[in-house]
């Protein structure tokens, strides 16, 4: 009963939040320069960790589908396939895993930090709205940012599936590349896309969310970090779910 | 200062295991605290992927064939050989991989190991190993609940989704899958939970003082442990491709 209840709270809180930010962000137009600076402080911060891991997800995506492909002898569909899988469902869910826990866990820490270190409770003093200053500027710093990440971590793929290809199957690039449009379409792509954004919102929300309702000291920083990683894991898996199926009803008909 | 390296101190930890032996106490409470509490998260998010593999699979198998009945046996491939595995190991990097940099951080920052060192006891066989060993235990179990978890789910998915019967699920099941990659992915799934508490316990040991410095250090743990489980699949699949 705990588990469900204290979910239930962390869903109500979260949604509450979101719509805190958003009923604030309306008149935080002037702030452009800040939403600026913060998607690209988090852009730069994460690149590294999301094209090094899009690329080793792509490679790993070539690798299981050539030993599957092989039994059956059709690794001319090998390009296509591996593409639309990894566009689709693997790619942007692995990576957005790795971003929530990179993004995540800095944002959670560095919001916990100046709630324990009270000055957020300084801004309020100051006649200011900290939701405002700091949550809303961060908020879409990191949609923003996260959004560009998965899309750059999706492109990374493809080269590791490309270059995975021509070592691992032996099929040389400009094979592999004619067998994209095969599969792929414009439904692939707009699904993977979706995710991407979805995904974003996802971990904007409970990162931020995370990070400002940490109370206490260094310990209950390292605990908000943990909770904002795990919760978002989980809301992360069923943010795919969901998109799946609504993506499946709208486009597929 | 007590200054920490990675090699030096995964060498420490696993001299301890024979010099020094296993704290069963602290076994215990760790295998509880890691392994056992994880597993509600496990089992939730793992069903909820496997349903989605199902559901994009037989998009795939109706784009190429026209026809989906060999999407049971592909998913179930896919899930065994990766998904599953995979899925755990990196919720489980986020889980108790920060939880472990979080408490072994609080614990350096406080002096409190710098207290144990004074009492006599060796913080890596205190601390680090009953959490790799707990850790371990972790892999082999949850690395088979996770991929029954999922094959439950992903038949149960085929059966309402793609109007195929449970026994042609199964019988789908053998002929894709052997039981050499059970093995390996128990395999795969112990060699991350073992990278998980090494690399936590390495940056919690590296934890600056301050609020800012347990969160950096929970930070660049996660991150860290997520990017060494892609990697480490990444080989091992390659290794064991070898193998088939």
């Amino acid at each position: 009963m705990t588990i469900i209840t204290k979910n239930l709270q962390v869903l109500g809180g979260s949604v509450g939040f979101f719509i805190e930010i958003m009923s604030s962000s309306a008149h935080t137009f002037r702030n452009r320069e800040e939403v600026f600076n913060q998607t690209l402080h988090v852009f730069w911060q994460s690149l590294l960790t999301t094209g090094f891991a899009g690329f080793f997800v792509g490679a790993i995506m070539a690798l299981q589908f050539t030993l599957q492909m092989e039994v059956f002898s059709a690794l001319s569909y090998l390009g296509g396939l591996v593409t639309s899988a990894t566009v689709r469902e693997v790619g942007p869910l692995l990576i957005a895993f790795l971003l929530s826990g990179k993004i995540g866990a800095f944002t959670s820490a560095e919001l916990g930090t100046m709630k324990v270190s009270e000055q957020i409770d300084a801004i309020r003093c100051l006649g200011a709205d900290p939701i405002e200053e700091v949550i809303v500027p961060r908020f879409f710093g990191i949609v923003l940012a996260s959004f560009f990440l998965l899309t750059v971590g999706l492109m990374c793929s493809l080269f590791g599936g490309i270059l995975m290809a021509s070592i691992f199957a032996g099929i040389p690039w400009e094979q592999y590349i004619r067998h994209v449009p095969t599969i792929m379409n414009g439904f692939s792509l707009t699904s993977g896309v979706v995710k991407c954004f979805s995904f974003s919102l996802v971990i904007a929300t409970l990162c931020t969310y995370r990070g400002y309702s940490v109370r206490g000291g260094a310990k209950e920083v390292g605990e908000g970090v943990v909770q904002a990683a795990t919760q978002t894991m989980i809301s992360l898996v069923l943010a795919d779910w969901v998109s799946s199926l609504i993506l499946e009803e709208l486009l597929n008909v | 200062m007590f200054k920490v390296q990675f090699i030096p101190m995964v060498l420490a930890t696993l001299e301890s295991l024979f010099t020094e032996g296993i704290r069963f106490k602290e076994l215990v409470k760790h295998i509880d605290d890691l392994a056992y509490k994880s597993l509600n998260i496990i089992v939730v998010c793992v069903s909820f992927a496997a349903a989605v593999t199902i559901v994009e699979a037989s998009f795939h198998m109706k784009m190429i064939l026209h026809d989906d009945s060999l999407v049971p046996g592909f998913a179930a491939m896919l899930i065994v050989r990766e998904l599953a595995v995979v899925v755990m190991a990196l919720l489980l990097a986020a889980k108790i991989g920060a939880g472990i940099a979080a408490e072994v951080g609080q614990m350096k920052i406080s002096e409190q190991v710098d207290a144990l060192r004074l009492l006599g006891i060796n913080p890596f066989n205190f601390l680090v190993l009953p959490r790799l060993l707990a850790c371990l235990l972790a892999g082999v179990t949850l690395s088979l609940i996770a991929n029954s978890v999922c094959l439950l789910t992903a038949a149960a998915v085929s059966v309402y989704e793609l109007d195929q019967s449970v026994t042609y699920f199964m019988v789908a099941f053998r002929r894709f899958v052997v039981m050499k990659d059970l093995w390996f992915s128990v395999i795969k799934g112990m060699t991350f939970c073992a990278v998980i508490p090494l690399v936590s316990c390495y940056y919690g040991f590296r934890c600056e003082p301050g609020a800012a410095g347990v969160g950096r250090a929970t930070t660049k743990s996660v991150v860290s442990s997520s990017i060494a489980i892609i990697v480490i699949d990444f080989i091992l699949t390659y290794i064991f491709s070898h193998f088939y």
